[in-house]
């Protein structure tokens, strides 16, 4: 009899059991980064009711809570600080969206989440469903703060369905280091003088866009033929490109290291890198760069109707859209927050000192529901191509 | 208390528990899988109908993708049970009393997050990761080598670590449950060493060597986490195409299909491997 089995079996046990409890925990990696449901504690302190909440009832006693589906880091209260401020005692909790389609799909299952987080491209599908509430604009108090330009985005057979919030651009973003001569092109993305050096956004629906500005090709009326030239375009870049980045810190990183020469990108990661003192231009192609929106809408049939109007009035007040401009360098709806940035980087990023940038971008259409699955399964293709 | 309520007291949660999380969701899917699209309500009746699957079965690369990613599947699984072997060997024979302090040794790494453990080989196989930094260093290159990460190369290597202590402790159990005296009336009859290990270890231990090599291949089949941090634009794997049309694509039909497809491969692969090794002999 081997005198070390009775020890080794109970040990053995034990470990395995623990090991696959961890090895279980860490095979949810891909939920796990998502941020914690967020539980607003209830401030037993009478704060001041915000100056532009409205005034009928003593706003800060409001008790209830709200459900918002949003993305990773937006559930950080710097970016509604003015709802929390005026509504300490209502709890709201965020699920996280890892994507525009996860957002879409989710909201389709029948998510129960009272606001909702979806970008330009992807709102045509909330409308033809059903799943979003028309907004009652006169209850919102900062609503002429928006630009005129930017309320028409989230417009639909003449009703204001969502509220737009952020905006940003999207180019090409690169080492001026590594490509001295600079990118005046979208191509830079397909090009093979950078082979190894590239990254594209891991996303269907972009790189239909990429190609269409360089080849001129019409973004909302892409033929069947143009789907299969733009796919066999992607798969031979695949050569050129070094990985797909999902999240913006992959691009930083790889940016940071100098991996990574040229890459499809929003400003935030420019501001990032220039913070950082990474030498990076952003492109101002020639075919012009691609503008995206973030809007909130409210989920169809929610019973917090009113609660979900204020923490979108909330979203557009001041302090909140500064720390959109300042935290993640995006753009904010209201203009009042972009008069007032006086950062240096900021600018650039923005481009605020160009005049002519804006009428060079292109916005980003809303897809069909007929495009979104075309061309996320052309972008599964070049993928899953040999 | 009889035995029948000791039974269903003992066995209820675990089956409700499956039933609820693993068994309902699989067969929404299933179902899910035909749906000829995404409009409309979640739990909506439907026509059924088959387009998800004929749109499959007629993109050529989603299939090739599912053949590439059983050989990787394969080819991982051999690896890590072909590397384990030694060091189950090694615990249940060499490491006396101090087999129980190896085995923690070797579980150690699982104690922190398998996605720490997937970055730390993207530090060891980047441009300015430390087997770069060493071959630099010592001058048997100039430039650092590419080829080391964002391929799937760099996917197996990483799976093939991620799996080895798993595959190491059924093998290790097989190998405990070895008679000693065997070895010794095997000695007794002029057996050599060699000998012993092929004609008594070896096919002892079978058992545990092929738990080991299914825990990793059925698994493996349809990872997707490794491939989308070390794999870049070639290291796609067929669980990434399911995750893509799950949360990139807005199209659960398809990605149901496609799962269901993978489902269907990997328990005929498992199936047939089964039958041509005779588990059922092996085990009794």
């Amino acid at each position: 009899m081997n005198p070390k089995k009775p020890l080794l079996y109970p040990l053995t046990g034990m470990l395995v059991a623990l090991t696959l409890i961890l090895s279980a925990c860490g095979g949810s990696v891909a939920t796990a980064t998502e941020a914690p449901a967020v539980e607003a504690t209830s401030a037993p302190t009478e704060a001041p009711a915000a100056t532009s909440a409205p005034t009928e009832a003593p706003v800060a006693e409001v008790t209830s809570s709200l459900a918002v589906l949003d993305w990773a880091g937006y559930d950080a209260e710097d970016f509604w600080v003015d709802f929390k401020n005026a509504y300490p005692e209502v709890t709201v909790s965020f699920e996280i969206g890892i994507s525009d389609a996860d957002i879409y799909a989710k909201m389709a299952a029948g998510n129960q989440a009272d606001v909702f987080h979806p970008y330009t491209g992807w709102l045509q599908f909330y409308v033809d469903e059903g799943l979003v509430e028309e907004i009652d604009t006169s209850k919102l108090t900062n609503w002429d703060k928006v630009p005129e330009h930017f309320k028409q985005i989230g417009q639909f057979n003449g009703k204001q369905y969502f509220l737009p919030w952020d905006w940003g651009f999207s180019s090409v973003l690169y080492r001026t280091d590594k490509i001295p001569e600079g990118v005046d092109s979208w191509a830079a993305l397909t090009d093979p003088k950078y082979a190894g050096h590239i990254s594209m956004w891991d996303d269907g629906p972009a790189a239909v866009t990429v190609s269409s500005y360089i080849h001129g090709y019409d973004e909302t009326a892409i033929t069947v033929d143009q789907l299969a030239a733009i796919q066999a375009e992607w798969i031979a870049q695949r050569d050129s490109n070094l990985f797909y980045w999902a999240g913006e810190p992959e691009l930083v990183e790889g940016m940071t290291s100098g991996d990574v020469w040229a890459g499809y990108a929003w400003q935030g990661a420019y501001a990032t890198l220039l913070a950082n003192g990474v030498p990076v231009e952003y492109a101002n192609p020639k075919e012009g760069r691609n503008s995206w929106v973030g809007l909130y809408g409210i989920r169809k049939g929610t019973e917090n109707l009113d609660l979900a109007l204020k923490f979108l009035d909330a979203k557009l007040a001041e302090a909140t859209g500064n720390n959109v401009v300042n935290l993640f360098y995006y753009g904010h709806s209201n203009q009042d927050v972009m008069n007032g940035i006086t950062d240096e980087t900021l600018k650039e990023a923005f481009s605020i000192d160009d005049p002519g940038v804006l009428e060079t971008t292109n916005f980003t259409p809303n897809l069909t529901a007929e495009q979104r699955d075309a061309w996320t399964a052309m972008w599964a293709e070049v993928k899953a191509a040999p | 208390m009889d035995r029948r309520a000791t039974f269903w007291i003992l066995y209820l949660p675990p089956l409700l528990w499956l039933g609820a999380f693993f068994l309902i969701p699989l067969l929404l899917m299933f179902a899910y899988s035909f749906r000829p699209n995404m409009s409309g309500d979640f739990f909506q009746l439907w026509q059924p109908s088959l387009n998800q699957y004929t749109k499959l079965i007629s993109t050529g690369s989603f299939w090739r993708l599912l053949g590439v990613s059983s050989l990787m599947a394969l080819a991982i699984a051999i690896f890590a049970v072909v590397l384990s072997y030694p060091i189950a060997y090694f615990l249940a024979f060499q490491g006396r009393q101090r087999a129980g302090f190896y085995l923690v040794l070797l579980l150690v790494p699982f104690w922190t997050s398998y996605l720490l453990r997937v970055m730390a080989w993207k530090i060891m196989l980047g441009t300015e990761g430390v087997i770069n930094s060493f071959l630099m260093y010592i001058n048997l290159i100039q430039e650092p080598l590419t080829a080391l990460l964002y391929n799937r190369n760099a996917v197996v290597l990483t799976l093939v670590y991620v799996w080895i202590p798993f595959a190491t402790l059924p093998i290790l159990a097989a190998l405990q449950r070895i008679d000693l005296s065997l070895f010794e009336a095997a000695a007794d009859l002029g057996a050599r060493p060699i000998h012993q290990f092929l004609r008594i270890t070896l096919p002892l231990s079978l058992p545990g060597v092929f738990a080991a090599f299914f825990m990793v291949f059925i698994p493996t089949v349809g990872e997707y986490v490794t491939p989308l941090l070390v794999g870049g634009s070639r290291g796609s794997m067929y669980g990434n195409i399911i995750q893509d049309f799950f949360t990139k694509a807005a199209n659960w039909p398809f990605g149901s299909a496609m799962s269901m497809v993978m489902l269907a491969g990997t328990l005929i692969l498992v199936a047939i491997a089964t039958r041509l090794v005779n588990l059922r002999d092996l085990l009794e």
